[in-house]
């Protein structure tokens, strides 16, 4: 153990004295703690603006003044989505969703406005959160520092003096192995540090940081594996480079090029026209003499033994409205489920496959523990469909019960039976307060599960593959 | 020229080399035969999207009994089809949209709809041939090359071949060149079998090629200049991989910082609450509040602008258009303030070979803002012209019949400026 140590204690003498080193770890330092700042900053100020706007949405709802119900329910409403806790390290699909739903009656408007929209082009490494620069260039730096680490002894011939003088080829692997471990756990700290700063909840900050420790684990054993099987330093970093080409790089974005072509999703346009079609036989509810209402007038008729629907107690016009709007939302949900649904088909065939690169793996996986992935942002969609329900019925029912037929159906011809439709805005409390919240913690650490073990097995496989080629490092150098 | 032969024997010989360029070639045809399939289903979405939207406006305008539903209820679909050459970048087409079924109403609230799929996928990025041949050609070139006179030093023929040879330097260029060379062709063969089979003016060819061709110089000189200077591959390589870092990554992430940190854009959402404060807040101003601000850009309805009844289709109308002149000035600021934010990453690409490489083949694949920004402009135009169309029917000019409506403007594609 103390030789072990003895070498790791070497390397890091190594590292301080070739420039290398000190380049690399002050490299890593100043770029993930200014992509922590930065994102920090940016993601603090969006929460705070968010939440802002949605008590300014909630506070202007309710204080519209008189006016018809059914114009309230046109004048809708917004929701934000405030980002998570651990939405400053990572903000996950945050930049590529939008973030505000427009909330009105008849529609399921999609989020608008994601920061994409306006921003500066910077090509595809452009949104460097502190999340992906551990994911990407972490991995990038540690091979850099340590793609010599076995293979600079081998060339040197001091492998053999070692041995010689009864230190093992696996000890001499193990110390290298140390040596980049405590150099991984160094530059490791800034998200230690950005994790306690988030105020996420402890198990749920514990998991996260758990994820990216294995994750430069699987990194740090894959370098030094390549290391004592490479007969030189430049084969080494050949082999390196490749490998973080292919798993950082390339495997992900193929995995995504083929979700998309195997389960393509409807375009947008696509399915409104589908829905569309599909709400042909609802009737519409501003048309309370469209045939597809005649059930129900007869049925009221009958109900209150009356002949005619100005005769009823209440105002038939809000009754239709009330109809036609749950029957289209529940032909709006069929539809918003299916796209969801096909989504979801998409990542879990991104999630299946991407046991082939640990990099995709952590960046499912972080996301979800974030609470940034998709399936989020879907439970934030649903959330505000129920509020735009809720409350476009509440208006119905005001509708209903507050306005007489007579006038209703006067008032674009007669400026007092107007008057008469415009109702007290007392009626606008009706709005609830919306908070949206990620899943809770103990689901997202439950689902987090799968992927720890993907990348232990990762660490695992990579830690025996060195731990073999170790074994040859003296044979090869007599070879 | 002999030494280039012997070079070139050398090369694909080497199993590095063949690996390298086999890779190089694979990436190539699959991302270019990636963007052909998407821009035939793009087409083919444009087609079968097209018929349903027609069918469905004519479906409805054959109920509508008046001139004010009619314009209510017709949809239209405006879109911005692929470009021949789109297949070799995706650009912002991904994120920004380039389609959209738009009506009479007020446009402010139409435009900024965006229908991007799963965002999971659009977080991961695109594997394009922009890409390949922007950000990952010059790690294969670096695999290539930064090894070349370090491997020489180490089994000690570098002071050898430079005394045989005269010029250890000439020598060392002549075996970058030709590996990078080959490593063009690599990329470049695919692209321009592709492009001239799809009809693409020769003119975009040379240009995308000689963009490509000029990121591989780059990173040839570049790597013999880092490989001159240092004597181990390791070092070479690593500062290479820095340079690498440095432009691919470091200076657009921070170009784009400055940037949107200095020319500050409306936020979308300001142009959507306040288009939406002026429409809903018509409804409880007197009518004049509307018709003279719409009569002041369109003096030509003054005579027919009077509105005395609580509700009539001109005046709801006028307040959808007022609605977008009220915040006309905040749009025009967005446009704008994009494309300022566009021409700086302009300059930033300057100390960037591969976001400079990158914007040069999704200009030619009309991908970028300046062409979302065209289609934007034609979606505007559109729209103007329904309102002009549907204007004297809705001020009574022009009684409104079946017959009238078959005069309806339909949607045509601009044709790009370049």
């Amino acid at each position: 153990m103390n030789t072990v140590l003895l070498i790791a204690s070497d390397e890091w003498r190594y590292w301080r004295r070739s420039k290398l080193g000190a380049a690399a770890g002050l490299l890593a330092l100043i770029l993930t703690c200014a992509s922590l700042l930065a994102t920090m900053n940016q993601v603090r100020s969006e929460r705070e603006t968010r939440v802002a706007l949605q008590h300014e949405a909630e506070h202007t709802f309710r204080d519209q003044p008189a006016r018809h119900p059914h114009r309230m329910v046109h004048y809708g409403h917004y929701v934000f989505r405030p980002p998570t806790a651990l939405a400053v390290l990572d903000p996950g699909v945050d930049p590529y969703t939008g973030t505000v739903i427009f909330l009105e009656g008849h529609r399921q408007n999609s989020a608008t406005f994601s920061p994409a929209y306006s921003g500066a082009q910077a090509g595809p490494f452009a949104l460097l959160t502190p999340a992906l620069s551990y994911q990407l260039l972490v991995p990038l730096l540690l091979i850099i520092m340590g793609f010599s680490t076995v293979t600079r002894e081998r060339e040197a011939g001091t492998d053999r003096q070692l041995v010689t003088s009864g230190v093992s080829p696996t000890t001499i692997w193990l110390g290298k192995t140390v040596a980049l471990f405590g150099a991984a756990a160094l530059m490791l700290l800034p998200l230690i540090l950005g994790t306690v700063l988030s105020n996420a909840g402890g198990a749920i900050a514990s998991g996260f940081l758990l994820l990216y420790a294995l994750y430069l684990a699987s990194w740090v054993l894959i370098i030094t594996a390549a290391s004592a099987w490479s007969p030189r330093a430049s084969s080494a970093l050949l082999a390196l480079i490749t490998i973080w080409v292919t798993l950082c790089i390339v495997t992900p974005r193929l995995l995504a090029s083929a979700a998309m072509t195997n389960l393509p999703t409807a375009s947008q346009i696509e399915t409104d026209m589908e829905v569309i079609v599909a709400l042909r036989n609802v009737g519409d509810g501003h048309n309370a003499s469209d045939p597809a209402f005649n059930q129900l007038r007869a049925n009221l008729l009958e109900q209150y033994d009356v002949e005619r629907v100005e005769d009823l107690p209440i105002n038939f016009r809000g009754i239709v409205a009330q109809a036609a709007e749950a029957k289209l939302t529940d032909v709006l949900n069929e539809f918003a489920e299916r796209r969801m649904a096909s989504q979801m088909a998409q990542s879990s065939f991104v999630n299946t496959l991407e046991i082939l690169s640990p990099f995709a793996v952590l960046q499912s996986a972080s996301m979800m523990t974030a609470g940034t992935d998709n399936q989020t942002h879907h439970r934030f969609l649903r959330e505000a469909e129920a509020i735009r329900f809720q409350f476009v019925q509440d208006l119905n029912q005001v509708h209903t019960e507050k306005m007489a037929y007579s006038d209703d159906i006067n008032r674009s011809s007669d400026s007092d039976a107007e008057r008469r439709t415009r109702i007290d805005p007392e009626n606008w409390r009706i709005l609830k307060d919306f908070e949206f919240h990620a899943a809770p913690a103990t689901q997202r650490l439950a689902q987090l599960a799968p992927s720890l073990l993907v990348i232990s097995l990762w660490v695992l496989i990579a830690g025996s593959i060195g731990w073999l080629g170790a074994r040859r490092l003296v044979e090869v150098n007599r070879a | 020229m002999h030494s280039a032969i012997r070079e070139l024997r050398f090369a694909i010989t080497d199993k590095v080399v063949v690996m390298a360029l086999a890779i190089t070639a694979i990436l190539a045809i699959y991302t270019i035969s990636t963007g052909l399939t998407e821009s035939a289903s793009e087409r083919a979405l444009i087609e079968r999207v097209k018929a349903l939207v027609t069918e469905d406006r004519e479906f409805t305008l054959a109920k509508q009994g008046d001139a004010g539903s009619a314009a209510y209820n017709a949809y239209h679909l405006t879109y911005q089809a692929p470009h021949a050459l789109s297949f070799i970048s995706r650009g912002v087409r991904d994120d920004l949209p380039w389609k959209h079924r738009i009506r009479m109403l007020a446009l402010e609230s139409q435009i900024y709809e965006t229908d991007t799929g799963n965002p999971e996928l659009s977080r991961i990025g695109k594997l394009d041939f922009d890409f390949v041949a922007a950000f990952l050609l010059p790690l294969l070139s670096i695999l290539l090359l930064y090894d070349l006179r370090a491997a020489e030093i180490r089994n000690n023929r570098w002071d050898f071949l430079s005394a045989t040879s005269g010029n250890g330097l000439r020598l060392l260029t002549a075996r970058a060149a030709v590996r990078s060379v080959l490593l063009y062709l690599g990329i470049i063969l695919p692209f321009a079998i592709a492009a001239s089979l799809n009809g693409v003016s020769l003119t975009s060819i040379q240009v995308a090629m000689s963009a490509v061709a000029l990121n591989v110089f780059i990173w040839f000189l570049l790597a013999l200049f880092v490989t001159y200077k240092t004597e181990s591959g390791p070092t070479a390589a690593a500062l290479l991989l820095g340079v690498w870092f440095t432009t691919a990554v470091a200076i657009p992430v921070l170009g784009k910082l400055v940037i949107e940190d200095n020319i500050d854009l409306p936020k979308g959402g300001e142009i959507l609450l306040a288009q939406r404060e002026t429409v809903n807040a018509a409804w409880d101003l007197p009518k004049e509040d509307t018709m003279t601000p719409f009569i002041k850009q369109y003096p030509e309805w003054a005579n027919e602008a009077t509105v005395d009844q609580p509700f009539a289709w001109k005046w709801y109308f006028a307040f959808h258009q007022v609605g977008d002149q009220t915040v006309a000035p905040l749009s025009q600021e967005l446009s704008q303030g994009t494309r300022q934010r566009d021409e700086a990453m302009n300059l930033v690409s300057l100390a960037s070979p591969s976001l400079r490489t990158s914007r040069v083949l999704s200009r030619l694949a009309e991908t970028d803002i300046a062409s979302f920004q065209r289609y934007n402009q034609c979606v505007r135009q559109f729209h103007a012209q329904l309102r002009e169309f549907h204007y004297p029917m809705l001020f009574g000019r022009i009684e409104y019949s079946k017959e009238q409506m078959q005069q309806l403007p339909t949607f045509v594609p601009c044709e790009a400026s370049t």
